[in-house]
């Protein structure tokens, strides 16, 4: 039997009916990531490994029994994974072996879950097409030599795929919502804080956050539950009690109140998207939901927030990368001064110098308060209008995405900006910390079409539970890409 | 953002642009800072600025020691290392 497209839940139950054993459900998995190639979703395999794991549990020497005990995972490129290279698709760490795991990588671990592979990725998680990975653009299983979407958009291809039912991404702006979007799966932001960031590569610490990509909402809350819980070595983390959100996931969703912000003007859309849009509304409609105008003033402001905070964090987490603990060392130095710019010139591509550029530039003296601070002032603004929508809704829905994945190159070549308007609908979430989940919601010319529910916060219950509630009674999340070209 | 500016900040961020890049890094950055110029004309006074969306003070740990040293294993990722050190080059003539 395939195990190609089958969700955590179904191969939980091949592997608990003996179906299929844990040996074979990797054995079939790596042979679909070589099927598969053509893609380029893996950065770094982990097949020796994997395969010794699952002998373990087949032999029964593996103790834990969860859902995610024998399934196999693909894990970003920018989570730490011992005696794994892990690369954040950069040349710069393009041999580096980390000492020690990621609390999200061991966690996931611990339950049992296999990992199989590194994901490819946007450079240091900054782009929204992948196409600035060192090691190559991902395709969109969807439409070859379509962007997947960025950052995730190894973990969201190889999902899509169908090659593994789930894997990790992180989310500073949309990086897990766009590519799910793009690709036609589930994927979700957390809660600020409630992912530990302990050993996962630091972009914009004050909005990174780990979250899981998943053929559907039910599989995201099955990973979110073993991803989640407090920390102290991520000194963000919540120390709060963490709830089983599958509990929760079947509740009837009839008097939910969903917000709409009436300062997007969806009418700018492309007319299909548009209908996708209005489509959903009604479904929600119909299973009970009442829908409410809402305002947030300042969203408008979250894009230009945003590029300001998070290249002014990119600059200063990145200067660790100087070619001397670790990494890309310049064979071309004069000096030690010479070995930090050659090393750092020579490892970060064009997107990541831009950003270090720019958040030099905002934190240097005389543009700090202009910038930097004048941003995390909105960002305030921002995060307040939400506490007021959140007095009369329960949710907040958006599209997404203004658009479908679009072919490689196509944008943002000759003006960065244009590529970084495509998160206008995204970036609020992780400038005010709360989460968001993104739903395939159908097509448009044959490109999945993401639908944002954005939620309270730690009210990832009811986004999930609004979530599987719609597609317990709609068939989007369970489209499959052809993969002809492939 | 003129050449002059550029130069300082690429020396401050330890970052060299290639000659036939640099005026399109100019007209990128021209663009990036037109974008988040934009801020300015949003009224901000008296608002506290928000760095971190929990505005929690960060945690102190107890001071023991919670792992192993892992000294070895650390330099060897180090592109240059001895028994003990990072190697880098010479500093002092």
């Amino acid at each position: 039997m395939s195990i190609q497209f089958k969700s955590i839940l179904e191969l939980k139950s091949m592997l608990n009916s003996k179906t299929i054993s844990s040996s074979e459900l990797i054995e079939e998995t790596f042979k679909l990531t070589k099927d598969l190639k053509g893609l380029n979703c893996f950065v770094t395999m982990n097949e020796d490994s994997a395969k010794q794991k699952a002998k373990q549990i087949d032999q029964g020497k593996y103790k834990n029994n969860s859902y995610l005990t024998g399934i196999p995972l693909g894990q970003k490129d920018l989570f730490c994974t011992e005696g794994l290279r892990t690369t954040c698709a950069s040349k710069i760490l393009s041999n580096f072996i980390p000492p020690y795991s990621a609390t999200v990588v061991k966690k996931l671990e611990d339950s049992g879950s296999i990992t199989i592979g590194k994901t490819n990725m946007d450079e240091f998680a900054m782009g929204s097409s992948n196409e600035t990975s060192f090691y190559g653009n991902v395709h969109n299983p969807w439409k070859r030599n379509y962007v997947p979407g960025g950052s995730s958009g190894g973990s969201a291809a190889a999902v899509a795929a169908g090659i593994v039912p789930a894997s990790t991404g992180t989310d500073t702006g949309g990086s897990i919502r766009q590519p799910a979007a793009h690709c036609g799966i589930t994927g979700m932001k957390p809660t600020y804080g409630k992912v530990s960031r302990w050993g996962m590569v630091a972009f914009a610490s004050s909005l990174d956050q780990a979250g899981p990509l998943a053929r559907s909402a039910e599989d995201c809350a099955i990973m979110l539950n073993e991803m989640s819980g407090h920390d102290l070595k991520d000194t963000t983390s919540l120390d709060v009690e963490h709830t089983d959100l599958l509990r929760s996931i079947n509740n009837p969703i009839k008097g939910i109140k969903i917000g709409i912000v009436k300062e997007f003007n969806l009418n700018d859309l492309d007319s299909k998207i548009q209908e996708r849009f209005q489509d959903s509304k009604k479904l929600f409609e119909k299973l009970g939901a009442k829908f409410i105008k809402i305002s947030l003033q300042n969203i408008s402001a979250s894009v230009p927030t945003y590029y300001s905070i998070a290249p002014a964090e990119c600059s200063s987490n990145l200067s660790r990368f100087d070619g001397v603990k670790f990494g890309h060392r310049s064979k071309n130095s004069k000096d030690l001064n010479d070995l930090y710019i050659q090393s750092r010139s020579e490892g970060f591509g064009d997107e990541v110098k831009r950003r270090i550029l720019i958040g030099t530039y905002a934190l240097s003296a005389g543009y700090y308060d202009a910038y930097y601070k004048k941003a995390q002032q909105v960002r305030r603004l921002i995060k307040n209008d939400f506490e007021s929508a959140f007095q009369t809704v329960d949710l907040i829905m958006t599209p997404t995405s203004p658009n479908t994945a679009f072919e490689f190159d196509s944008k943002g070549a000759q003006n960065p900006v244009e590529l970084y308007l495509e998160d206008l609908f995204t970036i609020s979430s992780n400038l005010a910390g709360l989460p968001a989940i993104s739903i395939p919601h159908g097509m448009v010319d044959d490109l999945p079409v993401g639908l944002q529910l954005i939620g309270n916060f730690l009210r990832e219950d009811k986004i999930l539970n609004a979530a599987h509630v719609f597609q317990k009674n709609s068939e989007f999340h369970l489209a499959k890409p052809s993969l002809e070209d492939f | 953002m003129d050449k002059k500016t550029v130069t300082t900040i690429c020396y401050l961020a330890r970052l060299k642009i290639d000659k036939e890049k640099a005026q399109k890094i100019e007209n990128d950055l021209e663009a990036i800072i037109e974008l988040i110029s934009k801020l300015q004309n949003i009224d901000t006074s008296n608002v506290e600025p928000l760095y971190n969306p929990l505005e929690k003070t960060a945690l102190k740990h107890n001071d023991v020691i919670d792992s192993d040293n892992r000294k070895e294993k650390f330099l060897d990722n180090a592109p240059s290392s001895n028994e003990d050190y990072f190697l880098v080059p010479r500093v002092m003539e």
